[in-house]
This record gives structure tokens, C-alpha cells and sequence, in this order.
């Protein structure tokens, strides 16, 4: 068997027959998305829905400038701001999140207020979605 | 008169600080100094993955398997500061490897998994991997998952630098090395700045692991050294963009990557010939238009998202001549430069992140065969890193006893491991203070920064804990944190100030290749805030 990058080339042109053949013997097995979101659910590798990713570019527009927090205070014990930028950002870790009903009346009177137009309620959804239970 | 030590290693990287660790443990004498911060160089401007490298399988199993072992030792070792990245890498129509290809790779891959406790691969179909992960584009031929280990690299390095301060070894950052002490031929020291003062160190030997900085070091002792440098740029987004790791061809046939690292993303890298001024490497407008163009073949979002900075680092890869920078080797080489004529000078060259603990154990050995005194075998592999020797409390656990956010313990608990306790105990009072709130950063942490973990600046501070690294790019956190650190590190008022424009400029060269006009506005913001102090 030759060395190096010849050896290498060599090498995976045998494991690329080996494959095709046994390929071409048995099915091909493929798995479902549900089998791989099981094996790394300890991982904490939430799947956002495709609504949700759809909406996550626009959510994520906050720079923290504070006009939101002037508008409307504290939300439920949040800055409304922290909501975009530390809630959202690493759902991996999200603590279990409570927003009652009445909060969103005041979110929507934040997110009024904001420049970069993130729907802060929106955000709020999201949120709470997926905070472990 | 100068301090002697069995060595000097010079280059605080993870190489360097790996070094430093390794003769620390086996009981020898070290004094470890790097020009900037620790990480601050090609260690922090990596894609943060301790991984086996399968594209390495085309050309240089070796590096494949030698790299694999590595990283099944430092995930071993740094258990708190490792993540399992989980890849889903899709197969496109007229990409340069066809889906059948792939598989094969992968299979082929599976053999090392093992060795970094790792799943064999999966495939699924087109529909499945878009269930999976919503963002990727349609029309795509069928998916392969494949696992690889994402890490913190600043903190990787400063767990090094700790562990080996822990052991007996002397460690400076902010300290250049200005030049080598001779005795005759034999290199016997070093001469170094440290704050207005100018140092001499005696060593038996003296390591050169300054990365793609090897051939200054080099000349500094009279001898050549030949490198490849190749820079790699990457692109940071403030968010997790997508729920897997995911490849994507880019225009020239390349393979890049997206990886969420926490509450961060980072795409990259490009690899290109780099003959310019190592300590002013430029961001270029084309390479970030490559990355997110190559990346939007396969999730085609991307482009809709802000990215906060990008950066840049250049990898000290072995010489070769008449190869693509891609297919260059990521082997990695221990030089005694006693038979060029500078006896006493080792150097270790080549290499890449995960494999940074052979590199130094390799090291080692060649400094111990060179003392007088018998030494022990390494113990790198199997001795926890500071915060890995134990279990810290869940996050929930420590939210409800120390009385902060959760999202602040579990901040901590990622970055000190089973060290957390014994922070939180220490400054109880300020631990429930945010100074960060993009980052979910205690006042409590940052003071600990500046006090034990040798965080003199603000753009430390974005190393060690960091600061001011989330959508915001330090507009409501720099001035509190400027308080904070001068509190503990006596700082005048001035000083303060002056700390907080340091750290927007520095921030400012990495931001300013990849302002949308969203990002446009919070630079305004930003120095809008602050207009009135000054300028």
C-alpha cells in the first residue's frame, strides 16, 4: 500500500467500491430527523420550527439601545430588551420562562418604540416556546 | 540579577500555555511570557473545534487519527469547557463530492469517532435533514450527520496557563520578548519587556511556540525558519443561526462551515497565502462576501443575518512549495535548532488546535532529554484541566442558592466548571449584578477576571469572559465595566476612559469589514453615546 497522499487516495477509492457494493446489495439505511433530534436531545439541540426560523433573522435585530426599557420598564421581571438579546440568543440554556398574558399588552408597547423593528412579543412566543417546561 | 528556570517557553497560544503545563506537572521550573493576551493570537481566531479533521482523509490520515486521539484526551481533560457539535452536512446537486462519496467518507471517518467518543455518522433523506434543520435549502440530493467538539478557545488557553501556574510555573502576559541571550552559540535566556521594565531570564532551554511569529523568533537567533502562513477569517454572528453545525461548497469547491457555539455562530474560514504584517492582518470586504456566498448555497438565510465581527488569524502551517494552501498538511513538527547553531532553541511549528496537547507533550519531552535531571513522563493527557476534576451544581441549583439569573450560572459554570462554587462564595455580593446583559456577565466574574486571571484590559476581558461580545458590541456594558476593572486594577479616572476607546477602536477593525445598515446604526450608537467625553 503506498504512503501518504497516494496511500490516501488509494485507500478511499477501496472504501468507495466497498461502499457502492454493498450499497448496491443491501438498501441504503437512512435514518429519520426524529431518530437524530432523539440522539443529541441531551445535547440540548432544540430544532426551531421552520416558522420560527423563517422569523429569527428579523427577531434578532436588537443592538440594545434601551428605548424599549424606557417605554415600558420591566416586563414580568425582564428588561424587555433582554429578551432578544439573551433569552433568545442561546435556547440551549433557556431557563424555564413564564410571560403572563398581560405582559404582551406591554411588550407591544415597547416594541413601538424600537428602531430596528423587532417584534418584541414575537420574540416573547419564541421564548417561551422553548423554555423547558 | 536574572531569575533561571529549566525553561523559558515563548508564545502564550494553546501550544505555548500546553507546553508550559506539561514540564509544570513534571515537576520543572517554567517561566511562560507572550507579547499580547493569552489566546490573543491564532489559538482565539480559530472556528473554536477540537476536530478530527475528516477533509484530512483525502491526503493525510495520519493527521486524522493522530488528531482524533488528541481530542479524545482533551475532552477528556477540559470536560467543562467542551460542546458536542453536531454536523449535518449536505449534499447538493453538482457539488464537488456526490452524496455516495460522502457516505463513504464518512464511513471511513467512523473508524477514528471512537477515539474522541463520538457516534458514527447518520444519512437522511432531503426531506428529513430539512425537518432537522428548517433553513436549508431545497433541492438537496440527502444529508450525513457527523459529530466533532467545539470549545472556548481563550478559555482552553487560560485553563493551560492556570493549571501550569497551579504547578510552580511563572507566566507573563503583555510581556514581548525583545531577544535572545546568548552564550556563545548557545541560546540561554531571554530579554523581555515587562510594563517599563526590561528583564532577563536564564533558561536551560528556550521553546519558540509563537505560531506563524516561529521565523522571528527564529532570526532572532540566527537560524531560518521556513513557514507557510496561510490566513483564515471567520464571521461571527451574535446567535445561534442554525440548530446543527452545517457545511456548504463554497465558489472554488471549498468546504466551509457554520457552527453554533453557545449563544454565538461562527462561520469561516477562508485559507490564503499571507505575506503581510503579522500583527495587522486585515479583514477584507471579498472574504466576507465568499464566506456568506458559499454559505447561502446551503442555507440560504444567511445573508438575513447581523453579523457582529469577524476575525482573523494566520495558521503557522508547515512549508511546502507548489501546493493549494487548502491541501497543505496540518502535521506539525519539534525542530532542536542545535544542529542549525543555536543550541538551546526548540521550536515547534506546524499543527493546529486539536492536537495542541501532543504538540506540547512532544515539546516537553525534547526539553527534558536536554536537563541534566531524569524527568516523568507526561501526565497531559489523563490530569483534569482546572474545573474538570469535579461536577459543578446545575445551573437551576445555583441560580436558587446564590440568588442570580440563571442564565448567569450557567455562563459561569461553562467557564470555571467546578470552580464556580468557590467564585460565587468569594464575591457573593457582586454576583447578582449583570454588567453584560447580552452575555449574561456577573460583575461578580468580571472582578474575579481582573483579579486572578490576569485581565488587564477591556479586550481581555472579552477573552477571558466575554465581555461585550453579544449584539450589542459593548454600547451599554463598556463603561460599567470599566469601573469594575479599574476598581480592582487601579485604574484612574482617565485611565477608565481611555480603556473604553481602546476597546471600541479594537472592536471597530473587526466590525467594520461587515456593517449592515442595521449595524451601521449601533456603531452610531455606540460612539454616539459617548460623544461629549472626548474628540
Amino acid at each position: 500500500m503506498p504512503r501518504g497522499r497516494a496511500g490516501a487516495t488509494v485507500r478511499l477509492g477501496i472504501a468507495y467500491i466497498g461502499h457502492l457494493i454493498r450499497h448496491g446489495v443491501f438498501r441504503t439505511h437512512l435514518v429519520e430527523a426524529g431518530t437524530v433530534a432523539e440522539l443529541y436531545a441531551p445535547d440540548h439541540l432544540t430544532a426551531l420550527t421552520a416558522n420560527e426560523r423563517e422569523r429569527l433573522p428579523q427577531l434578532s435585530r436588537c443592538v440594545n439601545c434601551g428605548l424599549c426599557a424606557l417605554a415600558a420598564g420591566r416586563v414580568a421581571g425582564f428588561r424587555p430588551g433582554d429578551l432578544p438579546i439573551g433569552y433568545l440568543r442561546d435556547y440551549s440554556l433557556l431557563p424555564g420562562t413564564v410571560l403572563p398574558a398581560s405582559a404582551r399588552e406591554a411588550l407591544a408597547a415597547a416594541a413601538a418604540t424600537c428602531p430596528t423593528g423587532v417584534d418584541l412579543p414575537g420574540v416573547a412566543t419564541m421564548v417561551v416556546r422553548l423554555s423547558p417546561p | 540579577m536574572a531569575a533561571t528556570y529549566d525553561a523559558i517557553v515563548i508564545g502564550g497560544g494553546v501550544t505555548g500555555a500546553g507546553v508550559a503545563r506539561d514540564l509544570a506537572l513534571r515537576g520543572r521550573s517554567v517561566l511562560l511570557l507572550e507579547k499580547g493576551d493569552w489566546g490573543g493570537g491564532t489559538s482565539g481566531s480559530s472556528s473554536w473545534m477540537i476536530h478530527g479533521g475528516p477533509r484530512y482523509l483525502t491526503f493525510d490520515w495520519e493527521t486524522t487519527r493522530l488528531s482524533c486521539v488528541d481530542a479524545g484526551h482533551i475532552v477528556r481533560i477540559a470536560r467543562h469547557l467542551v460542546h458536542r457539535c453536531v454536523f449535518l452536512l449536505p449534499v447538493l446537486p453538482r457539488d464537488r463530492n456526490g452524496l455516495e462519496q460522502m457516505d463513504t467518507a464518512m464511513e471511513v471517518y467512523d473508524r477514528f469517532q471512537p477515539l474522541k467518543h463520538s457516534h458514527p455518522h447518520r444519512r437522511l433523506a432531503p426531506e428529513e435533514a430539512r425537518r432537522l434543520e428548517p433553513g436549508l435549502t431545497d433541492g438537496l440530493l440527502g444529508a450525513l450527520t457527523m459529530e466533532e467538539w467545539g470549545v472556548d478557545p481563550h478559555r482552553l488557553v487560560w485553563a493551560n496557563v492556570l493549571d501550569a501556574r497551579n504547578h510552580g510555573a511563572v507566566a507573563a502576559n503583555h510581556s514581548p520578548v525583545v531577544s535572545l541571550l546568548r552564550d556563545g552559540a548557545r541560546v540561554v535566556g531571554v530579554r523581555y519587556r515587562q510594563g517599563g521594565a526590561v528583564c532577563d531570564a536564564l533558561g536551560a532551554a528556550v521553546v519558540n511556540a509563537t505560531g506563524p511569529w516561529a521565523p522571528r523568533v527564529g532570526t532572532m537567533a540566527g537560524v531560518r525558519i521556513d513557514l507557510r502562513p496561510a490566513k483564515g477569517i471567520h464571521i461571527v454572528y451574535d446567535r445561534r443561526v442554525s440548530n446543527y453545525a452545517i457545511s456548504s461548497e463554497a465558489i472554488d469547491g471549498r468546504e466551509l462551515i457554520l457552527v453554533p457555539h453557545g449563544p454565538i455562530s461562527i462561520l469561516g474560514t477562508t485559507d490564503d497565502d499571507y505575506y503581510g504584517d503579522l500583527d495587522a492582518v486585515p479583514v477584507l470586504e471579498d472574504e466576507v462576501a465568499y464566506l456568506v456566498q458559499g454559505m447561502a448555497r446551503s442555507f440560504p438565510a444567511i445573508g438575513r443575518y447581523r453579523p457582529v465581527r469577524a476575525t482573523v488569524g494566520v495558521r503557522p502551517t508547515l512549508f511546502e512549495w507548489r501546493r493549494y494552501e487548502d491541501d497543505l498538511s496540518r502535521r506539525h513538527e519539534v525542530v532542536d535548532h542545535g544542529p542549525a547553531g543555536a543550541p538551546g532553541l526548540i521550536s515547534v511549528l506546524g499543527g493546529k488546535l486539536s492536537m495542541y496537547r501532543l504538540m506540547a507533550e512532544e515539546a516537553a519531552d525534547l526539553v527534558c532529554s536536554r536537563l541534566d535531571q531524569a524527568s516523568p513522563p507526561s501526565r497531559t493527557a489523563t490530569t483534569p484541566l482546572p474545573g474538570a476534576a469535579g461536577e459543578a451544581p446545575p445551573a437551576a441549583e445555583l441560580a436558587r442558592a446564590y440568588g442570580v439569573p440563571e442564565l448567569v450560572a450557567a455562563r459561569l459554570r461553562e467557564r470555571h466548571g467546578d470552580g464556580v462554587v468557590a467564585l460565587l462564595e468569594e464575591r457573593r455580593g457582586e454576583a447578582r449584578r449583570v454588567v453584560c446583559r447580552c452575555e449574561f456577565l456577573s460583575e461578580a466574574e468580571l472582578a474575579h477576571a481582573c483579579a486572578t486571571e490576569q485581565v488587564t484590559s477591556l479586550a481581555d476581558a472579552f477573552r477571558r469572559v466575554g465581555l461585550a461580545a453579544g449584539p450589542c458590541a459593548g454600547t451599554a456594558c463598556l463603561e460599567r465595566a470599566a469601573e469594575i476593572c479599574g476598581e480592582v486594577l487601579g485604574w484612574s479616572s482617565v485611565e477608565r476612559s481611555d480603556a473604553v476607546w481602546e476597546r471600541l477602536e479594537v472592536a471597530w477593525r473587526g466590525r467594520a469589514p461587515l456593517l449592515d445598515r442595521w449595524g451601521w446604526a449601533q456603531e452610531e450608537l455606540a460612539y454616539g453615546a459617548r460623544r461629549g467625553w472626548r474628540r
